[in-house]
């Protein structure tokens, strides 16, 4: 795993550096009144990163043949993707719905997917935590968070 | 006397009722966050932040800057205390700075000795902790006094050997290091220029003009990488936590660990000192001291107490060490000072040789409050040692989306855009995929945050010499700075390919 990524990130930062130079190019050149504009630096940045990125291919195809690693079994990934994509509605949700409500929904999803069982528990924990930062911030430190607001 | 004077005014800002309270919240966090293993000082500092921020909101930004530093400062060498206790008990380190005082740790818990070693590793913690305060204190005036010297060309090559020195010592791979390094510089372009006022790598986005913020990507990198990363690699069986019978340590056993305390606290100062250099080669080169000198070498490993007392000085100091280049110089030498330099820097307050001089309660509040601090730890880990042990058994189930929710609703509080919390998760993913793989973060969150300074004394640097280069190697102590860089990147490469191994620092 760890070689087939260095492959593909080595070709994702050379095109990087390959964008970030044109785009360096393209912002004015020198600013009024000093030696040296504002594209000086990306530009140097844009090569040291190609010459790096080149680097990192020529060590990952150098060292091709070594034997891979095996990697360790079980990787719960639909959790995780259950927990991104969760993480990801509560953030379109939070501006529609509210804090208190999306953060309860996020935490009580999140609780289950990490271990199921003990739904009275995850709900009264979910609870306090989100209704307690939501007052705690908003009446004690005087902060607005987004509220229910679909009307 | 100058100094004794600002340490008194220091002591008066850090004995404030809310200053105490802060550092007290900041060490209890701190020896949590130590504890628990996953989660190392970077992502607790970085998480903390905007809870901090929002807790200071109504402050003067003077006051809430030194309450907020105070108390991730706190955090820092609370992990530090902290750290030990999972080491000794459960043989997994909390943080990798712990990694060495496994070692003998564990068998001494194996052996019914785990509060000896609790306690010898709190002793020693808090000696090297006074230690390297008392090293601050008095390094502190002349050393920003030389600072104030330097002008852009000397910042340029001192920043840049900070950024060397980090990257070279970072990960097993110094081309994946520097790569995340130029990253992390490359982030720190994007926005309005400082200088000239025009937009860069913007492309119409409006968010985009006000640059990328450090916070998102610190908290995003450390904090909830560190929580992807814990949700896949899940192991379900609990290991046993060894007893704590008899918390206070022998005479015999005091005896053994007092010169190794006196040995980790120096070693651990000095290489703190160091930019690049953090705790975790201070602990290692304690451990290989201690070993050295000792009348019996083969007793390592197998329950000495000396194992156990030297290193955990050594982190101590070290992270006591690291403050000194950040508060002097303006120069973080590690990820987790890169963070708290990004701190200040969000309270407008610009670390550095001024910072003592335009505000010297902040800089001297904060060395205070590290001496109760430490007193705090003192305290807290001696008597309270079995109540953080349980903190050890807390429920992944719940603490993990709890920990994703705090940042949720911290970067929520201080950025208010939903852009910031796509952009968190987002570098929650890379940061879990970039530490798999052997990408080191710290040095890309060390330079965002310098990046910008760098730029801006380059330029200034050479709008003086009209535009000639040779200003970075004219001035010698520019020069100094620049071979030095050099060589922290050259020399590790040539030992590799001479065949010796060469120490690396794992993230901290």
């Amino acid at each position: 795993m760890v070689k087939s990524f260095d492959k593909i990130s080595g070709v994702v930062f050379l095109v990087i550096s390959i964008l970030f130079i044109t785009g360096s190019l393209q912002i004015s050149g020198s600013a009024y009144g000093s030696a040296v504009g504002p594209k000086t630096y990306p530009l140097i940045l844009g090569i040291i990163l190609g010459l790096l990125s080149l680097r990192l291919i020529y060590e990952t195809f150098k060292k091709n043949t070594e034997s891979q690693k095996n990697e360790k079994p079980q990787m719960k990934y639909k959790n995780l993707g259950i927990i991104l994509i969760s993480a990801i509605l509560y953030i379109t949700l939070l501006e529609i719905i509210g804090f208190v409500l999306s953060t309860f929904l996020f935490l009580l999803v999140a609780f289950q997917v990490m271990e199921k069982g003990k739904i009275i528990s995850s709900i009264i924990i979910a609870a306090v935590f989100s209704i307690g930062v939501y007052l705690m911030y908003v009446n004690l430190l005087g902060g607005t968070l987004p509220k229910f607001s679909l009307f | 006397m100058d100094t004794v004077q600002f340490l008194m005014d220091g002591f008066a800002t850090a004995l404030q009722w809310h200053n105490i309270l802060f550092a007290l919240v900041g060490v209890i966090i701190g020896t949590a966050v130590g504890v628990l293993p996953g989660i190392g000082p970077m992502s607790g500092v970085a998480l903390l932040i905007p809870v901090t921020a929002t807790i200071t909101s109504g402050m003067p930004t003077e006051a809430a800057a030194a309450s907020s530093i105070i108390l991730l400062a706190g955090v820092y060498y609370g992990a530090m205390y902290g750290g030990s206790t999972t080491s000794i008990l459960l043989n997994t380190p909390g943080e990798s700075s712990s990694v060495v005082t496994a070692l003998d740790g564990y068998q001494m818990a194996q052996q019914g000795r785990a509060g000896a070693a609790l306690s010898i590793s709190a002793i020693g913690s808090f000696v090297a902790g006074i230690i390297s305060l008392i090293g601050l204190v008095l390094l502190a005036k002349p050393l920003s006094n030389l600072a104030l010297e330097f002008g852009p060309a000397e910042y340029f090559s001192l920043m840049l050997l900070g950024l060397c020195a980090v990257s070279g010592l970072a990960g097993k791979s110094v081309t994946k290091a520097l790569i995340m390094t130029v990253l992390g510089l490359m982030l720190g372009t994007i926005g309005i220029d400082a200088v000239s006022g025009i937009a860069r790598f913007t492309y119409d986005i409006p968010v985009l003009y006000g640059g990328i913020e450090f916070l998102t990507i610190a908290v995003g990198l450390f904090a909830i990488g560190e929580v992807f990363k814990t949700i896949l690699e899940r192991e379900v069986d609990e290991q046993p936590i060894a007893k704590i019978n008899r918390i206070l340590p022998t005479k015999q056993d005091l005896k053994d660990s007092a010169k190794p305390i006196a040995r980790g606290s120096l070693l651990g100062f000095f290489i703190g000192v160091l930019p690049g250099a953090g705790a975790t080669l201070a602990s290692f080169f304690s451990y290989i001291t201690e070993k050295k000198v000792s009348k019996k070498p083969e007793s390592f490993g197998k329950g000495n107490i000396a194992g156990v007392a030297g290193p955990e000085s050594a982190n101590n100091a070290a992270s006591g060490g690291a403050m000194i280049p950040l508060l002097t110089l303006g120069i973080p030498g590690s990820g987790t000072t890169a963070i708290l330099m990004g701190a200040l820097i969000m309270y407008n307050v610009q670390p550095g040789p001024l910072l003592f001089n335009d505000h010297p309660d902040i800089a001297w509040g904060l060395i205070a409050s590290m001496f109760i601090g430490n007193l705090v730890l003192l305290i807290l880990n001696m008597p309270l040692v079995k109540v953080f042990a349980k903190i050890i058994q807390t429920p992944k189930k719940y603490l993990l989306p709890i920990i994703i929710a705090i940042s949720f609703f911290g970067v929520y509080a201080v950025q208010y855009s939903t852009f910031d919390l796509y952009l968190l998760i987002a570098c929650g993913v890379f940061g879990y995929l970039f530490t798999k793989n052997d990408y080191p973060v710290a040095p890309l969150v060390l330079a965002l945050v310098l990046g910008p300074m760098i730029e801006n004394n380059m330029r200034r640097a050479l709008t003086i010499s009209n535009g000639d280069w040779d200003i970075f190697v004219t001035s010698p102590l520019s020069l100094l700075f620049l071979i030095i860089a050099v060589a922290w990147i050259v020399v590790p490469l040539i030992l590799k390919l001479l065949g010796r191994k060469v120490v690396i620092n794992e993230e901290e």
